[in-house]
């Protein structure tokens, strides 16, 4: 896309414009290349000075740059609990696992025919389709808000994903306000679900988007309230120190209205059956996501199932006891195990409930779910002046 | 030499204020409200590179959160096409510049005088535990008071929408 210079006026804002962008990508990319070197142990302000000082030493760099190995931080954040793991594990197995489940509970039989078993490639072929797809965006549409809303749900759902303690060294970050943080990540998505709705400028997108808003912020105070019984057992906000302190018990048998309360409210977050209003498909064809097709689609399906593992493996650090269980099996793979276990029993709503109305949905949320915290609270605070419970065990 | 926190320092700042402007300054509201939304990030950032996540955390919640999605629900009930069409009188323009410049040049000479420029000694970095020992210990007549004055303005909303819905037929 190139754009005509015809007056100096252009001409002026054409320079102003360039110079702008470049400023913004060396901001955006410099950090970033700061802490990749820094992770392989060169610091690039140093070389830098360094090279300015003596041109010799860029060959130097050259040869050691080729002999460094990966480190295990970059590891951590591409790979194991990372990334790569998260997407191929939610988006790629889980799709295919939650179509298979459902289909087999309603009596249906699910994919088929793609790839050697029960249509396991399915996935695939649906990628495929997706990326050869054109992105269409709506003539009335506002293209760069249309555009970042997908970006910025794959951003939440990343950085939920960094938060969740895999195995006592599988983490990326480990805050000693983790919980809070998890919330606050939590708390951006009516955000996103609004701007797609409005961005979209159709009728089906804002809808779904208000529905959104509305569902969200109801539950998220339950869902806050809900976890206070845990913070309060634990004496730690640290997702790390939840788990390290239920070595002895796990948190949902002392406080099981509480993970009941924190599943409920899961359910309603991740916009899944029976608090799919949002994207109602029988009402709001797709809900705030109505407008949004090829890729842009994809990312939204990637970044709500990365999502979906990521918030099931707080259910787990929570209230399942993270990486503990009987030694011979490694702690990645009891985490693993757990977070699938929690997955399945969120995708069997699916299978058999119809959809919440409106208004028993928000009643539900604002009035029933709230009272429950409560008394969960109660009930956490009473365990602890009791002396039943210390960090660690009974 | 410049140090890494120089650099986040300067980029934090540059999203603040950007973001602030953008708000103001947007043609179209929610592209301003967005731009507020930036800018409680950017300030959220400052408080991690203050060694303060209590607060950085606390930042975003709320403010990003809560707030941002409360003005642009706002917004966009409201929203009638493109806002802002006329631009302002060369004489408001002229008035606006020099309060903004004396506001700051007056801010700028108080934190000169003040002692907040001499504290750069290294402290500890407080825990969350020891702010919620000083707020449930020492300020807890503050808080209980805060308390009453949120529950003030619960029911004084409630009254508000419950006249509302009386003038209905």
């Amino acid at each position: 896309m190139t754009k005509t210079i015809l007056t100096f006026r252009s001409f002026v804002r054409h320079i102003v414009w360039l110079v702008a962008w470049l400023l913004v990508i060396v901001a955006v990319a410099s950090v970033p290349a700061y802490f990749i070197l820094d992770a392989f142990g060169i610091n690039l302000l140093t070389l830098i000075s360094m090279v300015l000082a003596n041109p010799q030493v860029l060959p130097n760099f050259m040869i050691s740059l080729t002999q460094t190995q990966p480190t295990e931080s970059l590891f951590l954040f591409t790979t194991f609990p990372g990334f790569t793991f998260a997407a191929l594990f939610s988006s790629i197995l889980m799709i295919w696992v939650e179509r298979k489940f459902v289909a087999k509970i309603q009596l249906r039989v699910g994919p088929q025919y793609a790839g050697k078993y029960g249509g396991i490639l399915q996935n695939f072929a649906d990628l495929f389709k997706l990326l050869f797809k054109e992105i269409i965006i709506p003539d009335k549409a506002d293209k760069k808000v249309f555009i970042a809303v997908p970006l910025a749900l794959m951003f939440v759902a990343g950085s939920l994903l960094a938060l969740v303690p895999a195995a006592p060294d599988f983490y990326i970050a480990n805050p000693s306000v983790g919980v809070i943080f998890v919330f606050a990540l939590i708390g951006l998505s009516p955000i996103i679900a609004l701007l797609a709705g409005w961005a979209s400028n159709s009728k089906y997108s804002f809808l779904g988007g208000l529905r959104a808003l509305h569902q969200m912020v109801a539950y998220e105070i339950p869902m806050i309230l809900s976890v206070l019984g845990v913070v309060v057992l634990s004496g730690s906000l640290s997702l790390v120190s939840i788990v390290e302190a239920q070595s002895g018990i796990w948190f949902i048998l002392l406080q099981p209205i509480g993970a009941i309360v924190f599943f409920v409210a899961l359910l309603a977050e991740l916009e899944r059956i029976p608090f799919d209003l949002p994207e109602a498909d029988s009402e709001l064809v797709a809900g705030w996501q109505t407008e949004y097709s090829g890729m842009t689609f994809g990312i939204f399906t990637l970044a709500t199932y990365i999502k979906f593992y990521a918030l099931s493996g707080v259910f787990t650090v929570f209230f399942l006891g993270g990486w503990f269980g009987p030694s011979p099996v490694p702690p990645e793979v009891w985490f693993v195990l757990k977070t699938f276990l929690v997955m399945l029993v969120m995708m069997l709503p699916r299978a058999v409930m119809p959809r919440v109305r409106i208004d028993t949905l928000l009643r539900g949320g604002w009035t029933k779910l709230m009272v429950l915290t409560f008394v969960n609270l109660f009930l956490a605070l009473l365990i602890v002046s009791l002396g039943l419970y210390h960090a660690g065990g009974l | 030499m410049v140090d890494l926190t120089d650099i986040v320092f300067v980029g934090m700042s540059v999203v603040v204020v950007g973001g602030a402007i953008s708000a103001l300054e947007a043609r179209e509201i929610v592209y301003g409200a967005i731009g507020l939304a930036f800018s409680f990030f950017g300030v959220a950032g400052l408080f991690f590179l203050l060694d303060a996540p209590f607060v950085a955390v606390f930042q975003i919640t709320v403010y990003v959160g809560a707030v941002a999605v409360l003005i642009l629900f706002t917004v966009m009930l409201v929203r009638e096409g493109r806002w802002m069409r006329d631009s302002l009188s060369s004489t408001g323009r002229l008035v606006g510049v020099l309060t903004a410049v004396v506001l700051a040049v007056s801010l700028a000479l108080a934190f000169a005088a003040s002692s907040l420029l001499k504290t750069a000694e290294q402290a500890t970095a407080p825990s969350f535990t020891g702010i919620g020992q000083y707020i449930a210990v020492q300020y807890a007549p503050a808080l209980e008071l805060l308390g009453l004055v949120l529950a003030a303005a619960i029911l004084g909303a409630m009254m508000l929408a419950k006249v509302e819905r009386k003038d209905k037929p």
